[in-house]
């Protein structure tokens, strides 16, 4: 058993599994019937997908995949702080999901060539699917921008707040340097937050977005190595306790989250810890 | 094991030829093409499956409609149904009867057949009414009520009917 290979796994599966409790929380309150129906079933194919890298985790560990998802306490969870943040209006939904389907896309190119036969067979099913959650996002992203003044105006300030959380998905993994050496990991996370960062900010450009949505210092996070050897959020200067503070995206990688986790933790978990070892 | 009891590899694929897709119960798992390896090692049967969607909520229904299958088949002691994603699943696996029984069933096969390239994945803007045969049909969504189907709306009928996403 690898441990970074399980802890690169760790991450994409939570990733997924928090969002895919977000998006679930559209079904019966989306603006449009639709809608209701796209969100559901996007959110039913990220849960698919946290469940079969749950599943790899399981063969390696011999943990019982709802035990790996549903068992742990809000600390152990990997996920970036872009998924456990609460869905807003509709445009931060959008935005979300838009930059999360985008750097998903990214990511799961990248490790589609991991050395782990089983995870990369898993990930050319994935990517299949996910074309069906780009070609959503592009389209309603399209939409909102060139609609009416104030879908759009909601649509920037989402954009804007969304994306240091974005970045904060190529925060580096637990023993990242060691799955790249044991051939997990095919390329850095900080090599994929740079590609990230420049396509989209040349896909807001484009919409005519004004430059303040993806200039901010913390959304151009880069991340450091700290003086434990444990990389980091920051500007690059070693100043750690200030650079953290620059970023709202770190930690998520290390189980440090937002106070949006808490509840939603609470929620996602409350069946599994109020009735344990139950099936249906 | 006796000669009498030896399990052939063709009897094991009769016998799933008979279990429904749950959520297209007109359509077996081999029609669909979900039946991946299969292995017979003396009373022992092994069996693969291939999930259409990595999330499709019918499989643990599916494998233990394999196991039920199988186990029934005189002389099999032994069954493991696996899942895998190597080979993926792709349309071009549904057999040409299997896209002739969706269309019954009032769910558009997906396109024309053939291998769908990652970069071709996408919904055809022209979709075949499976009730009226028109083409004059408009997508309304292209998620629905399982993973594996899109909405579409027939102009010439007004039905509404499902289309099989192409993937």
């Amino acid at each position: 058993m690898s441990e970074s290979l399980v802890a690169v796994m760790t991450a994409l599966a939570d990733d997924e599994l928090v969002l895919g409790h977000r998006h679930s929380e559209w079904t019966g309150f989306a603006p449009h019937l639709e809608e209701d129906v796209a969100f559901s079933s996007i959110a039913q194919d990220e849960i698919g997908h946290a469940t079969a890298f749950y599943r790899l985790i399981g063969d390696l560990t011999g943990t019982d995949a709802d035990q790996i998802a549903l068992g742990r306490e809000p600390n152990q969870y990997r996920n970036a702080t872009l998924c456990e943040q609460p869905n807003g209006d509709w445009a931060y939904t959008l935005a979300r999901h838009w930059l999360y389907d985008h750097a998903d896309d990214l990511r799961l190119e990248a490790l589609e060539k991991t050395a782990h036969a089983p995870l990369s067979a898993l990930i050319t099913k994935i990517r299949r699917e996910e074309r069906y959650h780009l070609i959503h996002a592009d389209t309603w992203l399209k939409r909102v921008a060139h609609g009416p003044v104030e879908g759009r105006n909601r649509l920037v300030a989402a954009v804007t707040d969304a994306l240091p959380h974005a970045v904060g998905l190529f925060e580096p993994y637990e023993l990242e340097e060691q799955a790249i050496d044991e051939g997990w990991l095919p390329v850095a996370s900080k090599d994929l937050a740079e590609k990230f960062f420049d396509a989209m900010t040349e896909a807001l450009d484009r919409l005519g977005f004004p430059a303040e949505t993806h200039s901010r210092p913390d959304q151009r996070a880069e991340f450091v190595a700290s003086s434990s050897g444990d990389l980091i959020a920051g500007e690059g200067d070693g100043a750690i306790g200030e650079a953290e503070s620059a970023s709202a995206a770190a930690g998520g990688r290390r189980g440090q989250h937002t106070a949006a986790f808490d509840s939603l933790w609470e929620e996602m978990t409350a069946q599994f810890r109020a009735h344990p070892g139950a099936t249906w | 094991m006796s000669v009498s009891t030896r399990i052939t590899h063709r009897e094991v694929l009769q016998a799933l030829s008979a279990v429904p897709d749950p959520e297209i119960p007109a359509v077996s798992i081999t029609e669909m093409g979900m039946v991946g390896p299969i292995r017979v090692e003396g009373d022992r049967v092994e069996v693969t499956i291939l999930p259409t969607f990595t999330g499709c909520p019918a499989i643990d229904v599916i494998r233990s409609d394999v196991d039920a299958a199988v186990s029934a088949l005189q002389g099999v002691e032994d069954v493991v149904v696996n899942l895998s994603f190597e080979p993926p699943w792709t349309v071009d696996r549904i057999t040409p009867e299997g896209r002739a029984k969706l269309k019954d069933f009032g769910l558009a096969p997906p396109g024309p057949g053939g291998p769908v390239l990652i970069t071709e994945i996408g919904l055809p803007k022209v979709a075949e009414c499976p009730f009226c045969g028109s083409r004059d049909t408009v997508n309304e969504n292209p998620f629905g009520p399982t993973p594996c189907r899109a909405l579409y709306y027939c102009r010439s009928c007004r039905n509404p009917f499902e289309q099989f996403k192409p993937i």
